[in-house]
């Protein structure tokens, strides 16, 4: 047997042992989930504010266009937290059906 | 060591079959044991990393211990070849540089497959993707460009050599460069097909590869301007670019690349462009790919594609294949790519965006279409007509005007609409230093050179030249009005002097001042691509004490004389550089002629400042009396192009590096949440 036969089974071993023997749980990452999507635009939106504050700040804008633009975000972001709080309230609920002894009270002011 | 190597790519491509068949089975099949399934699959994937760099490292030992069994290190290798240029064997050839692909695509992948938790389903759709690109090329590899085939009949003595263009020091960092960036953008594309197959809600997929693309885009970019000042330094025509089939075809993946980058903001920020952002990283992927078969399989002729082969329809097969999943997964899927919002108002941020994108995508097209129109005019005509730097030029010079002042105007418009007085009040000054730059280019007195005391009514050239500066200084004060706008807040909050806090303010939001530092460099490498109008050149027989005057410079031949080393035999002129009657340089002008590979290089003088560069090339001798031909070329602003481009780099570095965490203070907004005052994005 020559040596590079010899490295190519021993590569080979060492690669499917590799790839076959795997530990007994596995750790997995989390799945996304519509809130989890609207959590993120909400970040996106809140990241807007604070964008168009900075910029009234340094004064690329006028008032009344920094107004406007800042009602339209802040509506935006209004109807986002709606749909999050809905969201929320509908998972609470069903955890407590699965299990009572939790009770969950919903949040106080979560609808918009 | 051949059997060793082969070995390593046919077990990279069961690997990345496996990866591939049985990953996407996971996928597909939903029950217990699929996590474990899965599992296995991108174990494959990080295993064909290992199986190709194994494959990688038998050719590079080989090429380093002279192994000429190996045809590949036959061909472009030999015995007195410097140790980069051996190592630089790996990309010179096809077969290596099929496999410096594959390595990179799978170091890629590897890192892909490592940081899989951050989304395990979108992570392991994209690992399939790689995989299946990974297989293609581990198929050439092992059957169309096996780089571990072996010499027939006797084993030479020594090897060919490596042809003398590639023998130059950017031609060791220039093509892995270029790889990383063409190999890169397969991930943002792997990530892109998975967010639409999958029909990922949000926007969390351009997150996880805004960084790819950033990294990707950077290499690219540098890959580019090092393949220029190869050009510029080693093909000795006295340009940086000539609109080469390979040079277009960095070029395009580059255009759309920087389109993407642009888009991907409004997608972020008002969900808007989903299916434009999608389709423009799958042309940008389709391009790289596009890219590699055009300098690799001989389809077009260039100085820069140093291979030729039958390999063309492997790329076309698979530019194909590529073309229908991408088109089936967005018919499938289409719906899922609604836009959230609509353009409000064409004076926005948003529709210099989209315009900044259609205008790149019209330069991509008219690249594509002047590279491939030799073929075209072929398939219909029966012969090829190529189109020239003209053609380039009178669409491309205009577009890239324009793109310049969006560049300027973009910044400075307001998402979803901006009124007049807003317009006013941001471009007041900006202007009014544009115009002034311009009257001062044109009041200045001729006898400066270069770029003053320009005449813009005499040529378009001028025309464009002038253009491009007064534009440049548009962008340059709209970037600084930026910083120091910017800087102003912090200083009020802070109690900074401005300076600190313009520093303070590109660590709070380093995509955004990154990006600006980004778009100065590119006003500098406009600047500098604007000195070419003003370009000289002459050509002269010159015997010993003979003078030629270019310019201001007077050059004085001293003396011309010859070498021999083991490597090439080079005859060189000894060139003394007069301006304004003092002597300030000695230059030596030279030509190679490399005794392996039987072809003979240029090495250019070039003496470069600021102002101009004077570029010397020895042309050869005179077949009559003998004595050495010398090309001067004077090229106004030429090192301008250089700055710019580290500039351009180091605002992308700056632009990857995280924010840091702003000052939280609750601004008045009616929603539960506190809102920081920040830089925004």
């Amino acid at each position: 047997m020559t040596p590079a036969t010899l490295l190519c089974i021993l590569f080979t071993a060492g690669t499917l042992f590799y790839v076959f023997y795997l530990p007994g749980v596995l750790q997995l990452g989390p799945r996304k989930t519509r809130l989890a999507f609207l959590l993120e635009r909400k970040e996106a939106v809140y990241e807007n504010l604070r964008d168009l504050n900075f910029e009234y700040k340094a004064g690329k804008f006028p008032a009344a266009d920094y107004q406007a633009m800042k009602t339209s975000l802040e509506e935006e972001a209004a109807s986002l937290l709606a749909e999050i709080a809905k969201l929320e309230q509908a998972a609470q609920l069903a955890s407590s059906r699965v299990n009572p002894q939790t009770n969950p009270q919903p949040k106080k002011g979560a609808s918009i | 060591m051949a059997q060793l190597g082969s070995f390593a790519l046919m077990l990279a491509l069961a690997l990345s079959a496996y990866s591939f068949v049985f990953g996407l089975v996971a996928l597909v099949q939903k029950g217990r044991g699929t996590e474990r399934l899965a599992e296995t699959a991108r174990r494959a994937g990080i295993a064909t990393f290992a199986a190709v760099l194994l494959a990688a490292l038998v050719l590079a030992v080989a090429a380093f211990q002279n192994d000429f069994s190996i045809a590949y290190i036959y061909h472009h290798t030999n015995r007195d070849l410097l140790w980069p240029y051996k190592l630089a064997a790996l990309w010179s050839g096809q077969e290596g540089s099929l496999l410096f692909w594959s390595l990179l695509l799978a170091a890629y992948g590897l890192v892909l497959r490592l940081r899989h938790k951050t989304d395990q389903r979108l992570f392991a759709h994209a690992s399939v993707v790689i995989a299946g690109i990974q297989i293609f090329f581990l198929l050439l590899l092992n059957f169309a460009a096996r780089p571990f085939g072996l010499m027939q009949g006797a084993m030479p003595t020594d090897g060919a050599g490596l042809n003398p263009l590639l023998q130059y020091p950017e031609m060791v960092i220039h093509p892995p460069m270029l790889y990383l960036g063409y190999v890169g953008f397969s991930v943002p594309f792997a990530f892109a097909l998975s967010a639409l197959v999958m029909r990922y809600p949000g926007e969390k997929w351009i997150h996880i590869t805004r960084r790819w693309t950033m990294v990707t885009w950077a290499f690219l970019t540098c890959g580019v301007f090092l393949g220029m000042h190869w050009a510029y330094a080693v093909l000795g025509w006295g340009g940086y670019w000539g609109w080469d089939p390979v040079e277009s075809a960095s070029l395009m993946p580059w255009l759309t690349g920087t389109a993407f980058l642009h888009s991907v903001m409004m997608q972020e920020k008002r969900g808007m462009l989903k299916t434009w952002n999608v389709w423009l990283i799958f042309i940008t992927f389709m391009l790289t790919i596009f890219g590699t078969d055009l300098t690799r399989s001989g389809m077009i002729n260039s100085v820069h594609a140093f291979a030729q082969s039958s390999i063309g329809g492997w790329f076309h097969s698979f530019l194909l294949i590529i073309f229908v999943v991408c088109l089936v997964a967005y018919l499938k899927n289409s719906s899922f790519l609604r836009s959230e919002h609509k353009l409000e108002s064409l004076v926005s941020r948003e529709a210099s965006f989209l315009f900044n994108n259609l205008l790149l995508l019209v330069a991509c097209f008219t690249v594509l279409w002047g590279t491939l129109f030799p073929i075209l005019s072929e398939w219909v005509q029966g012969h090829k007509i190529t189109v020239g730097a003209p053609f380039f030029n009178r669409v491309n010079v205009p577009i890239a005007l324009l793109l310049l002042l969006l560049t300027a105007v973009g910044p400075l418009l307001a998402w979803r609409r901006t009124s007049t007085e807003s317009i006013k009040r941001n471009f007041k000054w900006p202007a009014l230093f544009a115009v002034l730059a311009g009257v001062f280019l044109v009041a200045t007195p001729r006898s400066w050179g270069g770029p003053f005391g320009m005449r813009p009514w005499t040529d378009i050239s001028y025309f464009y030249s002038l253009m491009a500066v007064m534009l440049a200084v548009l962008v340059a004060a709209t970037v600084i009005s930026e910083f120091v706008r910017g800087g102003r807040v912090i200083s009020r909050h802070t109690g900074q002097n401005l300076l600190a806090s313009m520093v303070h303010l590109g660590h709070r939001n380093t995509r955004r001042y990154g990006g600006y530092i980004v778009h100065f460099g590119v006003i500098i490498v406009i600047i500098g691509f604007a000195g070419s109008a003003f370009n000289q050149d002459k050509e002269q027989e010159m015997t010993f004490g003979d003078q030629m005057t270019i310019g201001a410079y007077t050059l004085k031949c001293e003396s011309f004389t010859q070498d021999d080393n083991p490597n090439y035999a080079s005859e060189w002129a000894v060139m003394d550089v007069f301006k304004n009657g003092a002597q300030i340089a000695t230059v030596y002008p030279e030509r190679r002629f490399y005794k392996a590979s039987q072809q003979t290089s240029t090495i250019v003088a070039n003496r470069s400042t600021l102002k101009e560069d004077l570029y010397l090339v020895y042309e050869g001798q005179s077949q009559t009396t003998g004595h050495p031909i010398i090309k001067a070329h004077l090229n106004p602003l030429v090192m301008w192009i250089w700055i710019g481009a580290w500039i351009m780099l180091a605002g992308t570095i700056l632009a990857l590096v995280p924010n840091a965490v702003p000052v939280r203070a609750a601004a008045q907004v009616p929603v539960r949440d506190a809102v920081t005052v920040g830089a925004g994005d």
